[in-house]
């Protein structure tokens, strides 16, 4: 026989029986016994299966960690584990508090605002873990603190948003779903914001500013390089804008997290501070029939004032998945801006489409575009 | 999830047989502590699902670590999609420290870094005792095709460490995002 390659070397060294392939099929038979009877007879060999020993013995050690479970995780997981056959292991889906079957009105803005306030104001402060009470406290902070507004001057904020699933799809670009954002929103004015979207190059794919003051919403957006402007006229009393709706999807799933009996909570000391990281560890999806549900959520808050910096959810919307995971990069209170901040700057190459808005801008965006594309039909016809 | 009380109570066992080795594994490749802690939960809540819904008790550690690397990818896929890359997700958890008087052991580690995600899986189911028979359920390969497989991940981590010699210091690394896996 002649000398061992390097898998039948391998195979020595981690005392494994030296194996052919037939057909597909592992075989151990003549091909171990030649193989040892080789390497007795063979100096070579022997150098070489000594040497990856010590190979592998190095990677070995390179390879260990000084980790141990740490004392906290192991009670967890046994705790969980006992308690499996007595309550259910797994809380976020399997606590009937948290298995909520949102009606269909969830596409309604009111709807989510009412069913919001309702998780946070009543279902979840009934739901308390012993265990768990700290995250259970943060997360009440952090929810409060979403709820209440702030009442006054122009806050600026920006994040990375990551989308992945249905939110992903509705996007009318081809980014890999990773955004820039930044959002302006003037709180002495109700409803007045600006919200821009780049993608991870910088480049902007669309711009959202709605005024009520003036009743105006401009709606840019970049499609195969393509800008186009639209402006709409905002009905009155319109008042719920994109952050409003981004803001009430948090809180939501902020009121799923408090109720989740299966909270995990960890300090973290960083360069900015103190932070607080909440998880809920992920639970498969098994027979839900909620309209929107979570399978995992993780939520980062700053200990100072209790605010959301890094936030994180996966479920299912309309038994569709999604994801979507947000960072806070900067954020200002009382901002001084300069009165068109709150403008999208135009394009000169955009086309323009004006029409009627309501309270849904994507909504006002397909009709608009609808619109005009029969309009310039009928033209055409008629000529 | 209502289980049986035995295969609670087998899975306790388990747990407290093989928590450590599917941490310390999941630790390895992950180098982050939390991720880590969260493979282990997730590995052990299978196990009892898969328990309590009769499932078989043969090779239980073989079935954990196929487990454990499964969870590892979709957390490596899940973060890579989330979050990008930055120094201060990488290399959160440092590996034991260990006599490096010639610096091999560093040159090592940093060779370990630069190789495939494949192959670093398979060294580090190696390098907990699996059999080839458990690395092939673990990793997703042809158990005839694991010695193969072992002996080129070995052959391109020495190259990397080759390549650091050449040189004359380590080569800078430019990390893979989250972790090793």
């Amino acid at each position: 026989m002649s000398c061992l390659n390097d898998a039948l070397i391998q195979s020595i060294v981690d005392g494994e029986a030296v194996v052919g392939d037939k057909d597909g099929e592992a075989v151990v038979g003549d091909q171990d016994g030649d193989a040892r009877a080789h390497l007795a007879s063979c100096a070579r060999c022997q150098m070489r299966v000594r040497e990856r020993e010590t190979v592998m013995q190095a990677i070995g050690q390179s390879m260990s960690m000084p980790a141990d479970l740490p004392p906290d995780t192991r009670l967890r997981v046994e705790r969980t584990l006992a308690e499996a056959s007595r309550a259910g292991a797994t809380r976020l889906r399997e606590n009937r508090a948290a298995r909520w079957s949102w009606p269909r009105a969830l596409w309604s803005a009111g709807a989510v605002v009412a069913a919001t306030l309702i998780a946070v104001v009543f279902v979840a402060p009934t739901i308390n873990s012993p265990a768990t009470v700290s995250a259970a406290e943060i997360l009440a902070k952090s929810a409060t603190l979403l709820a209440t507004r702030a009442s006054t001057g122009v806050e600026v904020l920006e994040y990375e948003l990551a989308l992945d699933g249905v939110p992903r799809e509705m996007m009318p670009d081809h980014a890999d779903g990773i955004y820039r954002m930044k959002q302006i929103i003037d709180h002495d004015v109700s409803g007045r914001y600006l919200v821009a979207t780049h993608g991870p190059d910088g480049q902007l794919i669309s711009s959202v500013a709605q005024d009520p003051a003036s009743r105006r919403r401009i709606v840019a957006v970049l499609i195969d390089d393509q800008p186009y402007r639209f402006e709409f006229s905002v009905p009155e009393g319109v008042v719920l804008s994109l952050p409003e709706m981004e803001r009430v999807h948090m809180q939501a799933s902020i009121a799923m997290m408090q109720a989740s009996g299966d909270k995990r909570l960890e300090v973290i000391d960083t360069p900015d501070g103190r932070r607080y990281r909440i998880q809920v560890p992920q639970v498969s999806a098994q027979t839900s029939t909620a309209v929107w549900d979570l399978t995992e959520a993780s939520v980062v808050v700053d200990a100072s004032d209790y605010h959301i910096v890094e936030f994180a959810v996966k479920g299912t919307f309309l038994k569709q998945p999604y994801s979507v995971s947000y960072k806070l990069i900067a954020r200002t209170i009382g901002a001084h801006l300069s009165a068109d901040a709150f403008e999208v700057p135009r394009d000169p190459r955009a086309i323009d489409i004006e029409g009627e808005g309501s309270a849904i801008p994507a909504r006002d965006v397909l009709v608009a575009s609808l619109r005009e594309y029969a309009r310039l039909r009928t033209q055409r016809d008629s000529r | 999830m209502d289980v049986p009380l035995n295969a609670s109570h087998a899975a306790q066992d388990l747990f407290r047989q093989h928590g450590a080795a599917v941490y310390r594994f999941a630790i390895a490749l992950l180098r982050h502590h939390q991720d880590a802690e969260d493979v282990v939960q997730e590995t052990f809540l299978k196990l009892l699902r898969h328990l309590g819904g009769g499932g078989s008790m043969e090779n239980v550690r073989g079935w954990l670590f196929t487990v454990a690397a499964h969870a590892l990818r979709d957390r490596q896929r899940r973060r890579s999609r989330w979050i990008p890359w930055a120094p201060d997700h990488e290399g959160i958890v440092e590996p034991a420290q260990l006599l490096d008087e010639d610096g091999r052991m560093r040159m090592l580690r940093t060779a370990l870094r630069q190789l495939p995600a494949r192959d670093r899986l398979l060294l580090a189911l190696r390098a907990q005792g699996l059999s080839y028979q458990e690395i092939a359920a673990a990793a997703g390969i042809r158990f005839s095709s694991v010695g193969r497989l072992l002996a080129r991940a070995v052959d391109r981590c020495e190259h990397a460490c080759a390549a650091q010699v050449a040189i004359g210091k380590p080569r800078a690394i430019k990390p893979e995002r989250h972790g090793l896996l």
